[in-house]
């Protein structure tokens, strides 16, 4: 009798612990894919901050089929303002040196960048944090494990578009501060269409104010950028003309001015676009897309009253989506667009 | 019915059997069965061919087990060229209840595929923006290669990749990365 108790109970014992088991495998998965997720994005999170916040100082390398160029960066956050310095490896001489909103360059003469061009585009972070969009919307985040780049211990994370109007990204972050040491972008077939990553790294030194001065001796062009503009105005500046479609997602981002006025620029929190419009001038330019790693260059010509504009979408799209977006311009006002008067 | 008459009632619609099996088949028990099976077979294969044989509805098998017993009648020949006007009329109906049955299906999935995907793009129906033309993304696109512009026109190209660096710095926080890009399109690099 005790026996068959005994049996009795280890066999509900039994049936308990597979009924647990049952339960754990069909409920395991979704708590722990949604809890990954959740992780993903907080490490997101960190990534704009991480950027602009931490000190740090190494060598880069962008990558983009068989093309490899380096750079070196400094950067630091100091009582509050952004400094940085960024000197070009290979190739002519050349840097760029920022100070809070004020910008120094110093670049070669030889090659096609034109020192003016450069000025207005300062190439830093910056106000990420202001870009409050759920990106887990448009991309399945995922956490990848950890890894380690240039000497630090990192997490990946993977974040594969939902749809097939945006890329696909791989961001790997230092475990520590968030920091991105490496990324990949890849289009729908997987491939890799660039690479950035850090080969060489120091995170939280103090970096002397030696590091921020320039060194390069060369025609020195400094400007001050303005303040980023409010996102609202983003609409004010599509003036005279309207754009009929963008990717869900894409919202209006808060860019800093940059003088020529009729650009408006586009992020999902990730990837970026910016559209701008004008009257054709006199240089003739082909219409259709030109790729760089994984950004597009469309241009596409659009007829209103005889008169032709020129619309040229830049970003981090695939070319069927940069087209769609272009093709989608319609003018409404070509005065409004410069184009009166002759 | 057994498999192996099923099998030899197809290969007789492929005019691949053999006398052997056609004559068991004859031979079968129940040859309102067989007939019924004939008949469904050819009914289905004028659905898929979009037509009607001129077997469908015809009673074959006195005169196949005649031509088989050497004995070919004209009783038989006539017989064989009488259609069967109770069976042709449900010919129709038959095809009819597919399409139909086709066209319910299709609704009917495409009815859970709208409510299914209406909560996914609430984008989309809170914005009443135009939808491009959906073959667009399909098309190919044309493709300028950088090498092929003229100063001028690179000078311009170039310009506008400069600002998308500077929004772009908004964007993603990777300012570095898009001024990376300038200077690869540039074309220094190793």
């Amino acid at each position: 009798m005790i026996i068959r108790k005994a049996l009795s109970a280890v066999s509900r014992n039994r049936a308990l612990s597979l009924l647990m088991i049952l339960v754990v495998l069909l409920a395991g998965p979704m708590p722990v894919a949604a809890g990954e997720e959740e992780e993903a994005v907080a490490w997101l999170n960190r990534l704009g901050p991480a950027l602009n916040m931490t000190s740090y100082r190494g060598v880069f390398v962008y990558a983009r089929g068989d093309r490899v160029h380096s750079m070196q960066i400094a950067h630091r956050y100091n009582e509050g303002v952004v400094e940085e310095r960024l000197v070009l490896q290979d190739g002519g001489s050349g840097e760029i040196v920022r100070k809070g909103m004020n910008v120094v360059c110093v670049l070669p003469e030889r090659g096609r960048i034109k020192l003016d061009q450069v000025i207005p585009s300062g190439p830093f972070a910056e106000a990420f944090t202001s870009q409050l969009v759920p990106v887990s919307r448009w991309y399945r985040a995922e956490m990848k494990g950890g890894d380690r780049v240039a000497g630090y211990d990192v997490v990946t994370v993977a974040l594969s578009a939902k749809d097939p109007y945006r890329y696909s990204y791989r961001l790997w972050l230092e475990k520590s501060t968030g920091l991105l040491v490496k990324s990949h972008v890849r289009n729908a077939r997987g491939e890799v269409l660039e690479h950035f990553q850090f080969t060489s790294l120091q995170i939280g030194e103090n970096i002397p104010d030696s590091e921020f001065e320039i060194r390069t001796r060369g025609r020195e062009i400094s400007r001050t950028l303005g303040e980023p503009a409010p996102q609202a105005s983003a609409v004010q500046r599509m003036d005279g003309w309207q754009l009929g479609w963008r990717p869900d997602g894409f919202m209006p981002a808060a860019a800093p001015r940059s003088g020529k006025g009729q650009a408006v620029a586009f992020s999902d929190g990730l990837a970026a676009f910016s559209v701008f419009v004008e009257p054709a001038g006199a240089v003739n330019m082909p219409t259709g897309a030109s790729r760089i790693g994984a950004t597009t260059i469309y241009m596409h010509k659009v007829w209103d009253k005889g008169r032709v504009f020129l619309v040229t979408v830049v970003g981090e799209l695939p070319p069927q989506t940069a087209r769609q977006v272009a093709e989608s311009v319609r003018i409404e006002n070509a005065l409004a667009l410069g184009a009166g008067g002759s | 019915m057994d498999d192996r008459l099923r099998e030899t009632l197809s290969a007789m619609m492929d005019d691949e059997a053999d006398e052997l099996s056609v004559r068991r088949l004859l031979s079968h028990g129940s040859q309102d069965e067989v007939r019924a099976q004939w008949q469904r077979w050819q009914d289905v294969r004028d659905l898929l061919h979009d037509g009607h044989s001129p077997a469908h509805g015809v009673d074959v098998s006195v005169a196949v087990r005649e031509l088989l017993d050497g004995r070919t009648s004209a009783s038989a020949r006539s017989r064989v060229l009488r259609p069967n006007t109770n069976v042709r009329r449900w010919h129709w109906p038959a095809a009819a209840m597919v399409a139909t049955a086709l066209l319910i299906g299709f609704g009917a999935g495409a009815g859970w595929d709208s409510s299914d995907v209406g909560p996914l793009q609430p984008a989309t129906a809170a914005a009443p923006e135009p939808e491009p033309e959906v073959s667009t993304q399909d098309q190919p696109v044309r493709e300028i290669a950088l090498q092929g512009l003229d100063d001028e026109q690179w000078e311009y190209m170039s310009r506008y990749l400069l600002e998308h660096a500077q929004h772009n710095s908004v964007g993603a926080g990777r300012g570095a990365v898009g001024y990376a890009r300038l200077v690869s399109a540039n074309g220094n690099g190793y």
